[in-house]
């Protein structure tokens, strides 16, 4: 794992991070090259707010994941910089894996605005809940719905509406 | 002019003086026909669609109701209340979210009315009918259905087909006829055994309290005083004090 890891040369975001002493883990980039970063969930914020200090003043997406039955669930950040006539501007994508029994991790809405209906998306499909959210919500399914419909191991119930049409 | 000099003097074509010939046959002035067949015919020429769409579908429908495809001239106006409809055009996908609203819509309309289902998504749930957790396979399973219109979305000449055959149904209808078909047995219903929560759209979305103060645990996470996202929160609860 160590060889691997300094076979894989650290993005400049995560080298800047080591230095200011932000613990996080360098994981693959992913096909475009971006550079993905690992994060545990109760640093998230101080690394949020660094990277925000650091230039990252837009949050372009945030979503959930999930690696499959019984294993960890996943709240994806992705990060840009936005300025005048920015061509190519820096980006960088933060992943937090969260235990699927307790998946809790806290709010990003106090420093980008835009994670407010996202969260509660991921939180409507994934049922990981951000703590100090402040309207955290099922925004797509009806209010009374019972489980997360994009967890892998999620089970349709079978209501007459929802069998097939013959 | 050599071809047409035979005709000028006898044979006056154009702008004839006389008055037009008045056919005086009874079979050309008097109209012989059922109650059942003027009241169709007074219906299905003025056929009042619920301008309801929920999905793509209904950009075909409003296609249809421009001036390239023009459904005004089927009697067909668009009306925005149930109230006013004869027909609903079930254009686009029903979720579960929205199928208590239709069924709503539908029965705020007045009798007699007419469901076209449009499109494979309220045929059977179309492409959502794999794996979707909320896709209503089959409006048909809400509402009675008169007309099933294929397609993904059906082109606006197939929305005009469909309503040529609802004509060609309503048009068979008959007033002796209408005692025996009932609403309450036209549709399968089932009863859900629900549990009422408690409404999350309270209309006090932006206004909330916990929208402009972050938790206490959060600020000392972020580690500054005051994040610059809050800064702007305050500005915006000042500016709405005033305004």
């Amino acid at each position: 794992m160590a060889e691997e890891e300094s076979l894989v040369k650290a993005g400049v975001v995560s080298q800047w991070l080591a230095d200011n002493g932000f613990e996080h883990e360098f994981i693959e980039p992913d096909v475009q090259g971006v550079e993905t970063i690992k994060v545990q969930p109760e640093f998230l914020l101080p690394i949020a707010t660094a990277l925000y200090a650091y230039g990252f003043n837009y949050l372009q997406f945030q979503c959930g994941a999930d690696l499959g039955p019984g294993r960890d669930l996943v709240s994806v950040y992705h990060l840009i910089k936005v300025s005048d006539n920015a061509d190519k501007p820096a980006e960088v994508r933060v992943k937090v894996f969260l235990p699927r029994e307790n998946p809790r991790v806290p709010s990003v809405y106090w420093i980008w605005k835009a994670a407010d209906w996202q969260e509660r998306e991921s939180y409507d499909m994934y049922g990981i809940i951000y703590e100090g959210h402040p309207n955290l919500k099922r925004i797509l399914m009806p209010e009374d719905w019972v489980g997360w419909p994009l967890r892998k191991d999620y089970i349709s119930p079978d209501f007459y509406e929802l069998q097939d049409a013959y | 002019m050599v071809l047409n000099s035979h005709l000028t003097t006898q044979e006056q074509i154009i702008n004839p003086i006389e008055r037009p010939q008045v056919t005086h046959d009874l079979s050309e002035n008097i109209i012989l026909t059922t109650v059942d067949d003027l009241y169709n015919w007074a219906r299905l020429s003025s056929l009042w669609p619920l301008l309801f769409g929920t999905a793509c579908c209904f950009i075909e429908f409003a296609a249809l109701i421009g001036s390239r495809f023009d459904f005004d001239r089927f009697g067909l106006i668009p009306r925005s209340s149930p109230r006013q409809a004869d027909l609903i055009i079930t254009a686009g996908t029903i979720t579960m979210k929205m199928a208590p609203q239709l069924v709503r819509l539908y029965e705020q309309m007045p009798e007699p009315k007419y469901v076209i289902a449009m499109g494979a998504c309220t045929i059977t749930g179309g492409m959502f009918s794999v794996d979707s957790p909320t896709a209503v396979r089959g409006v048909d399973k809400l509402i009675p259905v008169d007309v099933y219109l294929p397609g993904c979305p059906p082109r606006p000449e197939a929305i005009i087909d469909a309503i040529i055959k609802l004509r060609k149904k309503i048009a068979n209808d008959s007033i002796q006829e209408r005692a025996n078909i009932k609403q309450v047995h036209r549709y399968y219903s089932t009863t859900h055994n629900l549990k009422p929560v408690e409404q999350i759209l309270t209309g006090k979305y932006l206004q909330s309290e916990t929208r402009f103060t972050p938790p206490k645990e959060l600020v000392e996470a972020i580690g500054i005083p005051v994040p610059p996202a809050l800064i702007t929160a305050k500005t915006q609860k000042e500016e709405q004090k005033r305004g």
